[in-house]
């Protein structure tokens, strides 16, 4: 059977799930040092740009991951969720989401 | 040798049984991490390969594997198409890890460990090619001369595979995609053949040595934690042990600011020595798979570590749950439970919230609600283990607490309206979009980074 599984999963072990990758998202998150506002807001100062690096290697991991398990066939991307592109919205909401992010530090 | 005084004996010396406790006690670092993965990729990539390429071959001339062996593996992969392609595909993934660490590493762990360490073959290792056959044949009890880090044979076996690894992958390629003429294929798959045969003739030997041959069980060992003891050094590569030794007295010398006139004897192992490159070594890198220095130490980890654990949650989340990671939206559906529990008809007729509302469906039934919780449980953990669990205001030395919730306030709005106008933040969209190639992700994502770089000269006072 190929992935994406979701619509295996019984409720309860959906939800189940959910929990355990929060857990190892939340947990490499705090690895990362992304529970202090000041690392956070540091790469925008050019001080530590542990922010840019964690990000892009994960995007990195997970985009070549996906690509090899949609190439041998495992991963059916026709059920993976792609976000759709909004170009204005996302442009003008990223704008803001930056403003938000150095002013609150996120 | 000639020289009047040596600072070191040319050979081992025979060692009373105190200094070889001691030395047994104390590590050094032989591989540097990059090694030992590239090792272990190179060693599961091999057993694939192998093990699909012996099935592929199916041609009475060359078959070296039996029938059953063959159609079990075809069984397993279904086709052997779906094998071939599985073949190719964990080939190209070599070439390419390959490509990567020789073009980025080159400098680092590539031009001195390969191509000083690893296959420079010196009068010493000739001496000892030849005395170690006399002595396989009983024609010689001559003692082994003193190797490098690396011995004459493992020198041999490494000079065979650098030499064979391109005409693999270029065989390999040119048989993959039809490259050139039909003739040029047809020799392909005979070098390709050739080539792959005698890497495995040494292969036996280097499997046999390493994971069955008694001596050599430090060596097994190091290629996982990256130490071997001293004393295995001292005995097995004695002119590695000899430079490693000098590289510290050096720095001993260079500690005390002392020119001590060369020509001394060194303590072989002693406790009363200041700070060695040795003990240095060790506090620093080894042991380092140890779970207190992974999870119990206060400092963050490298970012690279990090991403690499976030992206391959990341691909865990997409591969279950045809999604991925994200946060704004899981509190939006929070905040819409609120709203569905003070007013359950103005949430259901809202042209925004009744999206989040499924009837006859708690809004609090989806991935990101429970992946939320997750969340939290896991940074507890990973802060809990490193010892960073603290209650404190995190924020620029020049202003106060109240300056920092205000502004904290301020900058959440901002976020929070960003997030849902984008439909999604930096985790639900830049980060699980990006990974997926959203293209709006990837705008949101610049327009992100543009406002946050953009933004900081006017914030400075407050960060800085």
């Amino acid at each position: 059977m190929s992935a994406p599984y979701f619509s295996a999963f019984s409720l309860t072990t959906y939800l189940a799930v959910a929990v355990l990758l929060g857990f190892f998202f939340g947990f490499f998150l705090e690895r990362a040092g992304f529970s202090s506002a000041h690392k956070l807001t540091a790469q925008f100062y050019f001080k530590d740009f542990a922010v840019l690096k964690v990000m892009f290697s994960a995007i990195v991991v997970a985009m070549l991951g996906i690509a090899y398990l949609s190439l041998v066939g495992w991963l059916d991307m026709s059920q993976v969720f792609v976000p759709p592109t909004y170009i204005w919205p996302q442009l003008v909401g990223g704008l803001l989401l930056g403003a938000g992010f150095i002013i609150g530090g996120y | 040798m000639t020289m009047g005084v040596q600072p070191f004996p040319v050979a081992p010396a025979p060692l009373s049984v105190e200094q070889a406790e001691a030395m047994s006690q104390r590590r050094i670092k032989k591989h540097h991490v990059a090694i030992i993965l590239l090792h272990w990729f190179n060693a599961i990539v091999w057993l694939c390969e192998l093990s699909t390429g012996a099935a592929l071959i199916a041609s009475p001339y060359f078959r070296v594997a039996p029938y059953w062996y063959i159609n079990m593996l075809r069984n397993i992969f279904g086709t052997r198409a779906n094998m071939l392609q599985f073949h190719i595909v964990v080939g190209i993934t070599w070439i390419v890890v390959f490509l990567v660490y020789g073009i980025f590493g080159f400098r680092t762990y590539l031009a001195k460990q390969i191509f000083e360490k690893e296959i420079a073959l010196d009068r010493d290792d000739i001496n000892w090619l030849i005395i170690r056959a006399l002595r396989i044949l009983n024609k010689s009890d001559e003692p082994l001369p003193p190797q490098s880090s690396y011995n004459a044979g493992q020198k041999l076996f490494a000079l065979l595979v650098y030499a064979m690894i391109p005409i693999i992958m270029i065989t390999g390629l040119i048989m993959a995609f039809h490259l050139f003429s039909t003739a040029v294929v047809g020799w392909a798959v005979v070098l390709h053949f050739a080539a792959v045969g005698l890497v495995v003739s040494g292969l036996i030997i280097h499997v046999y040595m390493g994971a069955v041959f008694p001596e050599e069980k430090a060596a097994f060992f190091s290629m996982l934690t990256g130490m071997v003891s001293e004393l295995y050094a001292y005995r097995h590569h004695f002119k590695w042990w000899k430079e490693v030794k000098m590289q510290e007295q050096a720095w001993i010398q260079k500690l005390q600011g002392v020119s001590t006139p060369t020509g001394v004897a060194p303590p072989i192992s002693s406790s009363a020595t200041p700070p060695s490159d040795v003990e240095k070594t060790e506090e620093r890198h080894g042991p380092p798979w140890t779970f207190k220095r992974i999870f119990r130490a206060p400092e963050y980890w490298p970012p690279y570590a990090a991403g690499v654990g976030l992206g391959l949650t990341l691909l865990a989340t997409f591969v279950l749950m045809g999604q991925g990671l994200g946060a704004s939206g899981g509190f939006t559906s929070y905040l819409v439970a609120f709203i569905a529990w003070v007013a359950p008809n103005y949430a259901t007729h809202h042209p925004y919230w009744s999206n989040y509302i499924q009837p006859g469906q708690s809004p609090l039934i989806t991935f990101l609600v429970f992946e939320l919780i997750g969340v939290v449980i896991g940074g507890f953990v990973s802060g809990w283990l490193a010892g960073r669990l603290r209650i404190a205001v995190d924020k620029g030395p020049r202003i106060s607490r109240r300056t920092r919730y205000a502004l904290a306030l301020g900058g959440g709005i901002l976020t929070g309206y960003g997030a849902r106008l984008a439909r999604g933040c930096t985790s639900g969209l830049a980060l699980s979009g990006g990974a997926v190639l959203s293209v709006g992700a990837w705008v949101f994502m610049l327009a992100v980074f543009a406002a946050g770089f953009g933004g900081a000269w006017f914030m400075r006072r407050y960060w800085l």
